[in-house]
Parts: structure tokens; C-alpha cells; sequence
């Protein structure tokens, strides 16, 4: 993954005023650009998989109502062979009987949604699916990363609608 | 412990849910990305640690974020995660980045009305804007607008501080989310809820 994915996601012109304007603040792009890289395609995955990776990645985005994102992390979710799952994280009510992707992505809307109503034994059912204490770290960093992801492209959109 | 359950300005303590890493029997890569996190021995970087990869991209990236020179005041960063926080409810990044707040612009008083009115409480024009803006940027989804930017502007905020200012709040969307789902903030031990 070469390409910058805010810049992409967002839209921004290569070269453009919002463009350069992220720059003026390289370590923002390194880091942020290195942040997705490392949960979505991490050289070692652990135990948890690059499909399981891009299904919460796409409930997060779906929770932020982020037609964009959702679209970014539906075509990486496609690219690792998991697009037969898609039907499963857009309407989570469908997600029965349980099983270890339902755990996920349930825990992915909840934490997305509203953080404050987590409880241990939301980490306790993700443990009881086969996640390792690693697992659920990879899992609770992906959810934040996205979440953050959302705000700075709200932040940006508002910025290019202004100088439009 | 007794559970942190109000937004405070004293420190509070943070609980993991998971077994945390054993700094004992860590591993280099562990050892390394500890170094480089803002505290080596808390139990919440002790948590993360158990992912190393992200956790050594996060961490420069929320320093960059609260740190970078130039830009948006720090203290006026430390006011955004504040508000964040306050949506997110999350106790233990309030009791943090309140203090900072107070260390930074001795008014503590600017943290404690917030706590005691509200959001909407009187602010003068610049913080209202900051306010404001990380109010609604941090709400799911997100329901800032146009006329939030025009609010900032107004307030003097030039494109780098605004960029600045989405990226504080931006990263407590993170934070909270982390410091809520993985753990629970706790009163200091011989601390009564007060």
C-alpha cells in the first residue's frame, strides 16, 4: 500500500492547497499512513485475519455513515477474499448464530458506537471466539484507528467545501 | 479500587481488562516500543504492548498530534481532547488532559464549569469555537459543519490550527476508544467517591 490513503479517500488533488496543507504536518501523514498499513496488512497478523481486519475496519466506517471509507475498506475486504462476508457487516442483525466474525464485528459497532457502554465481558466474548489478549489489542487499535480516520476526513471535507 | 465514575480534575488510575504484558518477561520488540511510549510501566501501555506493530505507529503519531511545533496552542489542543472526552465520557482522558489544561493556562476554573454546566457553557469566543467544533466532530458520526469552520475562522484560527484542531480531536476519537473498551478508570487507592 503505497498510496496515501486520507488523500485518496478524501479526494484531495496531489499537489493541491489541502494537499500541502496536510504536509506542512509530515509526521500526521507518515504516521497515519503507517497506522492503517500495519493493522490492515501487518507483516505477522497474529491470530487475527486480514479478512477479520477489513470486516471491522468496514462496521466502523459503516457506523460513521463514511460512504468513502466504507467504500475503502469494502474493496480491501474484496481484495482479501472476503467479499462472501460483506452481506454479514451491513446488517448485523443477520449476524446469527453467533460465531467468531459476529464476535468481532458486534464488538466493532459497540466500541465504534459508543465506547462508554463497554464492559469486560465484551472482551470476555471475544476471548471466548479464539482471540488471544494480542488479538484484542490488534482489534481495539483497528476500531480506534478508524474511528479517528472518520474524523480527520469530516475535518478535511469541511476544509475543501470551504475553499470550493 | 472504587470505579472513577465522575469527570474530575484530580488524577485518576486506569484498571486493564486483559492480563497486561509482563514488562519482566517482554520481549525486545515489546521492551523497544515501551521505551518510546509516554510511560513504560502503566498498565495501559503495558496492554498495548501486547500489539506491538500498532502500538509503535501510534505512538509517534499521538505525540506529533499533541506536541508538533507551531499550530495550534497546546493548551487549546489539551481543551479539544477535553471535549472529546467529555462526549465520549471517558473519565480517565478527562482527569489527564484536564490537568495538562490547567497546567498549561492556570484556569482550572475553564475545565470546572465545563464539568459542572456543560458544554455550552460561557466561553470566550475562541474556545466557544473550539468548543463547538470538537463538540460535533466528536460526535457518531460526526455532525460538524460548514458553518462550524466559519465559526473557527472567525475566531482567528488559520489553516494550520484548524488542522491541528481536527487531528486533537481526531485522536481522542482513538484514545477514548482504547482507554473505554479496554479497560475502566479507577480512584487511587484511600481515595472515597466523592
Amino acid at each position: 500500500m503505497s498510496e496515501d490513503v486520507i488523500d485518496a479517500i478524501g479526494g484531495l488533488a496531489p499537489g493541491g492547497r489541502l494537499a500541502a496543507l496536510r504536509r506542512q504536518r509530515p509526521d500526521y501523514v507518515k504516521y497515519t499512513q503507517s497506522s492503517h498499513d500495519v493493522l490492515l496488512s501487518p507483516d505477522d497478523p497474529g491470530g487475527l485475519s486480514l479478512v477479520e481486519r477489513a470486516a471491522a475496519a468496514l462496521r466502523v466506517a459503516v457506523v460513521h455513515d463514511d460512504a468513502a471509507l466504507a467504500a475503502h475498506y469494502r474493496a480491501r475486504l474484496d481484495a482479501v477474499g472476503g467479499a462472501e462476508v460483506q452481506p454479514l457487516i451491513e446488517s448485523l442483525a443477520e449476524a446469527v448464530p453467533a460465531s467468531r466474525l459476529s464476535a468481532i464485528l458486534h464488538h466493532a459497532d459497540l466500541a465504534a458506537r459508543a465506547p462508554g457502554r463497554a464492559r469486560p465481558t465484551h472482551l470476555e466474548a471475544l476471548r471466548a471466539a479464539g482471540l488471544t489478549p494480542r488479538d484484542v489489542v490488534a482489534l481495539s487499535q483497528l476500531i480506534a484507528f478508524v474511528s479517528y480516520q472518520a474524523r480527520v476526513l469530516a475535518g478535511l471535507r469541511l476544509l475543501h467545501a470551504e475553499g470550493a | 479500587m472504587k470505579p472513577a465514575e465522575k469527570f474530575t480534575l484530580d488524577a485518576v488510575e486506569w484498571d486493564p481488562w486483559l492480563p497486561v504484558v509482563d514488562a519482566a518477561s517482554a520481549t525486545p520488540e515489546q521492551k523497544a516500543a515501551l521505551e518510546k511510549s509516554p510511560s513504560a510501566t502503566s498498565p495501559y501501555f503495558l496492554t498495548l504492548a501486547h500489539d506491538v506493530a500498532s502500538l509503535d505507529q501510534r505512538s509517534p503519531l499521538f505525540h506529533s498530534v499533541m506536541y508538533a511545533p507551531r499550530g495550534l496552542k497546546r493548551a487549546e489542543r489539551e481543551l479539544a481532547t477535553v471535549v472529546a472526552s467529555m462526549v465520549n465520557g471517558c473519565v480517565y482522558c478527562c482527569s489527564v488532559h484536564a490537568r495538562r489544561f490547567a497546567e498549561l493556562t492556570k484556569q482550572p476554573e475553564v475545565i470546572q464549569r465545563l464539568y459542572d454546566e456543560g458544554l455550552g457553557t460561557q466561553l470566550d469566543a475562541r474556545r466557544r469555537a473550539i468548543v463547538d467544533f470538537s463538540t460535533r466532530l466528536s460526535t457518531v458520526p460526526p455532525t460538524a459543519t460548514e458553518a462550524d469552520i466559519a465559526a473557527l475562522r472567525t475566531a482567528g484560527l488559520d489553516d494550520l490550527e484548524i488542522v491541528d484542531l481536527i487531528h486533537a480531536v481526531a485522536m481522542f476519537a482513538n484514545a477514548n476508544r482504547l482507554m473505554q473498551t479496554l479497560g475502566t478508570p479507577v480512584l487511587p487507592d484511600g481515595i472515597v467517591p466523592g
